[in-house]
């Protein structure tokens, strides 16, 4: 039994922890999904953010590409005044006019390019001033050289403002490519810092998920072999358990036909030495008799010796006050000792009678219940109107059961009811049944004497009675009873006060078939 | 004319079996009576040393049995009394304790003639006992075989 125990308290730990396991890989794929979720999120704002740094990156070049063009551009201007200057060649002037076309264009290209910083619209418009101011100096010059009067357009070149438009020009284009080169420096490192903290990340969140993965499938492979080592656990007690029941109930068995032979040859034995002992106590009340008589006579010789001759032992002679004692105090104890042996007859009677009863097998039949009580009552009739009881039986249901156990189990009760009525109150009894379930419930209430509730349990014990010992009885009928029911496979109940009736209730099977404990039964008598 | 009939009472219980003769000797039955207290005692003298019963050829007997005894279960005995050849006409009385129908048929099936339960009231004991013992007193048993 403890081995089974303690396998069953194994079984439910393992379940514990096979609960607890599954919590926590629950937990643990919670996890790994969140981290994959904010790596990917991670991931994406680092990409974007990468892309917007690198975006930056590119639009400083493209700064510096226009500003380069722009300034290009201007010499390339200058290149071709100077040129239609020298040479008149018209190839210059209309290298010039396309040149000069596109300046202003792309200087207003390159401020729209530096919107975004302030510094750089500052030099912008700083440069703007000379740009425009060198241009004019360029169309003046040409103008002057379309008119034939070189000198006066070179002149227009090297006039004393052209030279300041130039440095100036330079200087803000130095400044302007100084501050781009800074912006570029920076940007690159930002970009850099931005694609390193991504692959960081990266790198990081894959270890991470990579370590919720293997210690996953550790704990997947341990429960997949905690739960192999259960099943091979079940499939063991399965394999056990059917044995297992039939060994108890063959002990079970065993140990109740081991109580009904106990009780059957302890009865017949004890019975032995009582036939003994009511005999020769039967024979010591002859023998008290004989000697009583001897005893008158001899005292009768002794006070008046005329009378011995004609009778002696045949008439009966007076004894005197203390013979009359002992005779009277020996005539007790003989008494006790017949009482007594008698009261133990009948205690081993009923013993004997109730194994007896252990032992007979049921068989279940169809039983008009109505027409059963009303045999029963009718035997009891005399009784009845001897109490001034009347007995009501209300509808019952039919039932399939032990017809001989059914009239015990009736007869004790209605008799019971009829024994412990109220006396001087007219008894009322009822019998009345209800079903439920497939079970029938009978109630039979009195109007009676009632029983304590503290004595509920004890009148169904063996022996045991309760309330005023003022009826005949052994204390078996109910312990007889409830065994009965039980063999019947139902239940018995009582609910009652003190002087206000009892109420026995009993719940049989509809259909009883006749169950394995039919066959515990002892086959036969040993004696 | 023949041989008086010999009871042969077998029971285990020294004071049954004073009383059982007590009383069968007040019905005025003054036939020989043996008694054994134990089966075995009494199956060697029933079937002798050789287990024949040959012994009893010529004899008139009658049994009075106990079925529980010491030793052996007096159905057994009554078994072998039926089924031995010189023995299976002598009427066997069952007088025991036990009132179990069942064992009370299958004594009867077995055999026996008469089965009394013993009654733990004397009066009805004592009663009993006499009576059997007027019926000893009345009935015929089977003589020797020729």
């Amino acid at each position: 039994m403890g081995g089974k125990l303690i396998s069953l308290r194994e079984t439910l730990l393992t379940i514990a922890a096979t609960r607890r396991r599954a919590m926590g890989q629950i937990l643990l794929l919670s996890a790994g999904f969140l981290v994959l979720v904010a790596i990917s999120a991670l991931s994406v704002v680092l990409v974007t953010q990468s892309r917007k740094d690198n975006g930056w990156v590119v639009h400083t070049v493209e700064v510096e590409n226009q500003l380069n063009a722009l300034l290009l551009e201007i010499r390339q201007a200058e290149s071709a005044t100077r040129g239609y200057l020298l040479t008149t060649d018209p190839q210059f002037l209309a290298d010039y006019k396309s040149v000069s076309r596109s300046i202003v264009p792309d200087l207003d290209k390159l401020a729209s390019l530096s919107l975004d910083n302030p510094v750089q619209i500052e030099n912008i418009r700083q440069l703007q001033g000379p740009v425009e101011s060198r241009l004019d100096e360029f169309a003046k010059a040409i103008e002057l050289a379309t008119r034939h009067d070189i000198p006066g357009g070179v002149a227009m070149l090297h006039e004393s403002g052209a030279e300041d438009s130039v440095r100036r020009i330079d200087d803000v284009a130095g400044a302007m490519r100084a501050e781009e080169n800074q912006l570029f420096a920076q940007r690159t490192h930002t970009a850099d810092r931005t694609q390193q903290l991504a692959s960081i990340v990266t790198v990081v969140g894959s270890g991470l998920v990579v370590t919720l993965a293997a210690i996953s499938i550790f704990l997947v492979r341990r429960s997949s072999r905690a739960r192999d080592d259960a099943e091979a656990q079940l499939r063991d007690n399965n394999l056990n358990l059917e044995a297992t029941v039939d060994e108890r109930t063959a002990d079970l068995r065993e140990a109740n036909n081991e109580i009904q032979r106990f009780a059957y040859i302890v009865s017949h034995d004890l019975r032995s030495p009582l036939v003994n002992i009511m005999g020769f106590t039967s024979e010591l009340e002859e023998l008290r008799g004989d000697i009583f008589r001897r005893i008158a006579a001899l005292a009768h010789t002794s006070d008046s010796a005329p009378l011995v001759p004609a009778g002696g032992g045949d008439v009966e002679l007076p004894l005197d006050g203390k013979d009359k004692q002992l005779s009277q105090d020996f005539t007790e104890a003989l008494g006790f000792i017949k009482s007594s042996i008698g009261k133990m007859d009948r205690l081993i009677t009923a013993i004997l009678n109730l194994t007896r009863e252990g032992r007979r097998e049921f068989q279940p039949v169809k039983i008009d219940t109505r027409e059963l009580i009303e045999g029963i009552v009718a035997t009891m009739a005399h009784q009845a109107a001897e109490a001034e009881a009347q007995i009501r039986i209300e509808p019952l249901p039919n039932l399939v059961s032990d017809r001989l156990a059914m009239e015990q189990i009736f007869g004790n009760l209605i008799d019971n009811a009829l024994k412990y009525l109220k006396p001087g109150v007219p008894g009322d009894i009822a019998i009345r049944a209800r079903t439920k379930l497939g079970f029938a419930i009978f109630e039979v209430a009195d109007n009676g004497r009632g029983i304590d509730p503290k004595d509920h349990q004890r009148i169904f014990d063996l022996f045991r009675r309760a309330g005023t010992q003022d009826k005949a009885g052994q204390g078996i009928g109910l312990a007889h009873v409830r065994a009965l029911v039980r063999r019947l496979g139902g239940t018995m109940s009582v609910a009652s006060e003190l002087n206000t009736g009892s109420t026995f209730t009993i719940t049989l099977p509809i259909a009883w078939a006749a169950s394995n404990r039919n066959r515990d039964t002892m086959r036969k008598g040993d004696t | 004319m023949t041989k008086p009939v010999t009871i042969i009472m077998i029971e285990d219980d020294e004071g049954h079996a004073r009383l059982i003769e007590r009383n069968i000797r007040r019905s005025g039955v003054n036939n020989e009576i043996l008694p054994f207290t134990n089966g075995t005692a009494a199956v060697n003298h029933l079937f002798g040393s050789d287990g024949t019963g040959v012994n009893h050829k010529d004899q008139a007997l009658l049994i009075l049995l106990d079925l529980n005894l010491p030793d052996m279960t007096g159905i057994d005995i009554l078994r072998r009394v039926k089924e031995n050849k010189y023995l299976k006409c002598a009427p066997v009385v069952v007088l025991t304790t036990t009132d179990d129908a069942q064992e009370i048929k299958r004594c009867y099936e077995l055999g026996c003639n008469v089965y009394i339960t013993k009654p733990v009231n004397y009066e009805s004991f004592a009663n009993a006992i006499r009576q059997l013992g007027l019926f000893f007193s009345v009935i015929q048993v089977p003589q020797a075989a020729p």
